[in-house]
């Protein structure tokens, strides 16, 4: 078995950490650029090789066609949904994909767990190449608001990328634990966490018990299309507006002056956290350059509603844990986007307390989900993680309403036991639809599931079917019936109403191949067979040189037995092997070496080409 | 139905050792985590008695001391078979803690397993106590939907429905003080043995319930026509 680490699968950045045993503290694991962060962009190279992170950023500006980024924000979402992304986010959809988006890089198309599954794959690399050994499970961490679908859609992308997904954790619960590990928190916690995409708030009670500590998550709340990004929407629109009013130019919204001007944007943001004043400079297609002075001040006025809005989820989460702003003990910030000062004051100030932002809020998620990772690899002892569903389970009833039976904020796991029965005469099915979300009508719902419960045919009423809904460990829902009368249990096909059934898995695993690098094992074994085999040959060679006779025979004998003891490491597929007895054969050639470099040195001397020994 | 105040579940076979076991999550003899039985019930899970006061620091204690055994992160390398079981088990631990901390899902739940949980018909009749103010209620309603379609003055019916609302939230009140006298009693008849008044209690517990339940849908609908 590999290794296991936590991963960070954010909307603008990707992470991935590990638990240092030495220290016992989680670690972020930095990539060939000496950076941790891993920008969540994915670009299909004209050859059809997929770039992954920095490099893939570059592209947007030269190959914006062929690169994507924020796919975050597709991910367990329909085609119909994200007709609003669209007017903001450079996002192709291929028109003909009915229930699962498809996305166009280049020539090809590519779901969004496809192209999640690459930034998991490249997270995968960068812990391989740090730890030397294979990582083949993986704690990922999801939005606290995420729903079925979108949780879903984030296992089906580690499964895409050769990862068993051991537990999906919401970000806010992992952030909690990294500053529990850290800080030594108790009592009520309050987690605000605004990243590039999403906001989610999770109200957290820390309970020291004989055993250990426990989190447990008392309520939580977001939304899953609120972060960051919007911040830069803004930045954008605004900047555009201006441009336009200038200079008469209408900028493409997804052009490459766009995508340049965004950048600038998004530096002049980041300079304003520090700064009470930044300039931005832009020149123009024309000649002239664009030259506009921010203030603070003006900033917090633009985006003050996108901090208004994070504040709604933040009333209704204390509301669900029957607290006020001031009951709470600590406030904790996570995401970049708390890192302007207009969110952190904001925050202060609702709840009467200095919010902690020692650790990097870019960072925090990733090291949460490595002690996670640690947890579930050595089993529960010094800390247990009970977390809650965000979202009311519920089914379609009679007039389209629903009926809910898992509440929102229940412990998971947890679950429901729905009885059918049949209206009419020998009715062989009865169909249930599946439902996430606080609304009373099913339109207003997010729907997860349809499903045809058969039923033996029998008279009106007497079939009994118990239907049992259980929501997991990672806020993944399970169905499964027993007809009361038979104790039989029925298996049932759930199709999901958004995003991959397992044919389309397999289908892309399949595919998966052809852009996957190999296996970690894979490649060191056949770096070492390829090693190995230079070495033969030059053993080979060299026993051959007459110089070789002043070798005795003891020496000789073990040359050869480390011969014959490599060639047949290099049969099998250990490579930790292949590599021990490659050592062995160095060692014992250490004399033949001498013997030949010093008649090499003789031969160069008497004139001979260094070859020709 | 049983109505036996019995805490502990009979003795069952354990699925890995198949010795009998005494245990209630745990098998007695090899240690392993245990099905639930078919008989089992949120109470016995908890091991406290089918009594409506509760404890809540105790069941709080009891529900994170068994989280700590019977959560799924304990199971990952697991075989399957105990991975099913644990998630099953965590999830009705999880199940039995939601029901029993709410004193109204307690008295439901307490009902439905004695075998004595009737809604049915009673669900969407007015209590005869209550038709009149009922009847009074539904014209103001009505009218204030005919007001607003017309766009007319709604401030005088406001007015009214909010006093209504204000009343029946009263009402509410009352019913759940009524619940209250209604679990002492039955706790205090659960502990006498008196198995006729036991009888009684249940079908008055049911009743409130069902009164409870017709004078919140009342209010929640004021409450969204005055939204």
């Amino acid at each position: 078995m590999g290794r296991i680490v936590g991963i960070d699968l954010g909307t603008t950045n990707s992470l991935v950490a590990y638990l240092d045993p030495a220290t016992n503290q989680p670690k972020c694991i930095p990539g060939p650029s000496g950076s941790t962060l891993c920008p969540s962009v994915v670009s299909l190279d004209p050859d059809g090789s997929i770039i992954v992170g920095e490099p893939a950023r570059r592209r947007l500006l030269t190959q914006p066609e062929r690169t994507i980024y924020s796919v975050k924000r597709l991910m367990g979402r329909g085609p119909a949904d994200v007709q609003n992304e669209l007017k903001l986010f450079p996002f192709r959809i291929d028109p003909s994909g009915n229930h699962v988006i498809r996305v166009q890089l280049g020539d090809k198309v590519f779901t969004p767990p496809e192209i999640s599954s690459f930034i998991l794959r490249e997270l995968k690399n960068w812990a391989e190449t740090y730890f030397g050994e294979t990582v083949d499970r993986a704690v990922i961490t999801v939005p606290a608001y995420f729903n079925d679908a979108q949780r879903q859609a984030t296992k089906d992308a580690g499964k895409l990328a050769g990862l068993e997904v051991l537990r999906l954790v919401n970000e806010p619960t992992a952030a909690a634990l990294a500053y529990g590990l850290h800080e030594e928190q108790r009592g009520k916690v309050a987690v605000y966490d605004l990243g590039g995409g999403t906001f989610d708030i999770s109200i957290l009670k820390l309970i020291s018990t004989s055993e250990g500590d426990i989190y447990q998550v008392l309520s939580t709340n977001g939304d899953t299309h609120l972060g960051g990004d919007d911040i830069d929407n803004l930045l954008q629109a605004f900047v555009h507006e201006q441009i336009l009013q200038t200079d008469q130019i209408d900028f493409s919204p997804h052009g490459e002056l766009a995508q340049e001007l965004r950048k600038e944007l998004i530096a002049i943001k980041h300079k304003l956290s520090e700064a009470e004043s930044a300039t931005l400079r832009f020149p123009l297609p024309g000649g002239r350059v664009f030259v506009h002075e921010f203030t603070r001040g003006a900033l917090e006025a633009l985006i003050r509603p996108v901090v208004d809005r994070t504040m709604v989820p933040v009333n209704q989460a204390l509301a669900d844990a029957h607290l006020k702003p001031t009951d709470l003990d600590e406030v904790v910030l996570v995401g970049g986007a708390t890192r302007t000062p207009l969110t952190r004051r904001t925050v202060q100030e609702y709840f009467d307390r200095k919010p902690h932002t020692e650790l990097n809020p870019d960072e925090v998620v990733a090291l949460g989900a490595a002690v996670q990772a640690d947890i579930l690899d050595h089993g529960v002892n010094s800390m247990l993680l009970l977390d809650v569903t965000p979202l009311s389970l519920g089914i379609e009833t009679y007039g389209g309403a629903v009926a809910k039976i898992i509440p929102r904020n229940s412990t998971i796991p947890a679950s429901a036991q729905e009885l059918y029965t049949t209206g009419v005469d020998n009715q062989t099915g009865i169909d249930i639809h599946v439902l996430q979300g606080e609304r009373e009508l099913a339109k207003d719902c997010r729907s997860l599931a349809r499903f045809n419960l058969r039923v033996p045919a029998a008279p009106a009423g007497l079939p009994r079917i118990e239907v049992k809904f259980l929501i997991d460990a990672n806020g993944i829902l399970q169905v499964s019936a027993k007809d009361i009368r038979t104790g039989t249990e029925h298996s049932i096909e759930v199709q999901p109403s958004y995003g991959l059934n397992d044919n389309d898995i397999e289908r892309m695993l399949e595919e998966s191949i052809e852009y996957a690098e190999q296996d970690f094992a894979e490649r060191q074994v056949i770096e070492a067979r390829t090693e190995a085999e230079s070495i033969l040959t030059a053993t080979a060679k060299a026993l051959a040189n007459p110089n070789a006779s002043n070798l005795t025979l003891p020496e000789r004998a073990m040359i050869e037995s480390s011969v014959a003891a490599l060639k047949e490491a290099v049969q099998g597929t250990d490579y930790k092997l292949i590599r021990k007895q490659m050592d062995d054969l160095n060692k014992a050639t250490e004399h033949l070496a001498e013997l030949l470099m010093n008649s090499a040195l003789q031969s160069a001397l008497e004139g001979k080409k260094l070859a020709e020994v | 139905m049983t109505s036996s105040s019995s805490t502990t579940n009979a003795p069952l076979v354990c699925w890995n050792c198949h010795e009998r076991t005494v245990g209630t999550h745990f098998c007695s003899s090899c240690g392993k985590v245990l099905q639930v039985p078919e008989h089992s019930d949120y109470f016995a899970m908890f091991e406290i008695p089918r009594k409506l006061w509760i404890e809540m620091g105790a069941l709080e204690q009891k529900f994170l001391q068994l989280s700590w055994k019977l959560h799924p992160d304990n199971f990952v390398k697991a075989t399957p078979a105990e991975r099913e079981i644990s998630l099953k088990r965590s999830s009705e631990l999880n199940d039995a803690y939601r029901t029993l901390r709410d004193p109204v899902a307690r008295v439901e739940y307490l009902l439905a397993i004695e075998g004595a949980r009737k809604e049915g018909q009673n669900k969407q009749q007015a209590p005869p106590e209550l038709l009149e103010e009922v009847f009074e209620l539904n014209e103001s309603l009505d009218e204030l939907r005919e007001v607003k379609a017309s766009g007319g003055d709604t401030v005088n019916l406001k007015h009214r429905l909010e006093a209504a609302e204000k009343n029946f939230a009263g009402k509410l009140t009352g019913v759940d003080g009524e619940l209250q006298n209604a679990a002492r009693e039955w706790d205090s008849a659960l502990e006498s043995g008196d198995s006729a008044k036991r009888q009684s209690i249940r079908n008055k517990l049911n009743e409130l319930l069902n009164r409870r339940s017709y004078i919140r849908n009342l209010v929640t609908n004021v409450q969204k026509e005055l939204l």
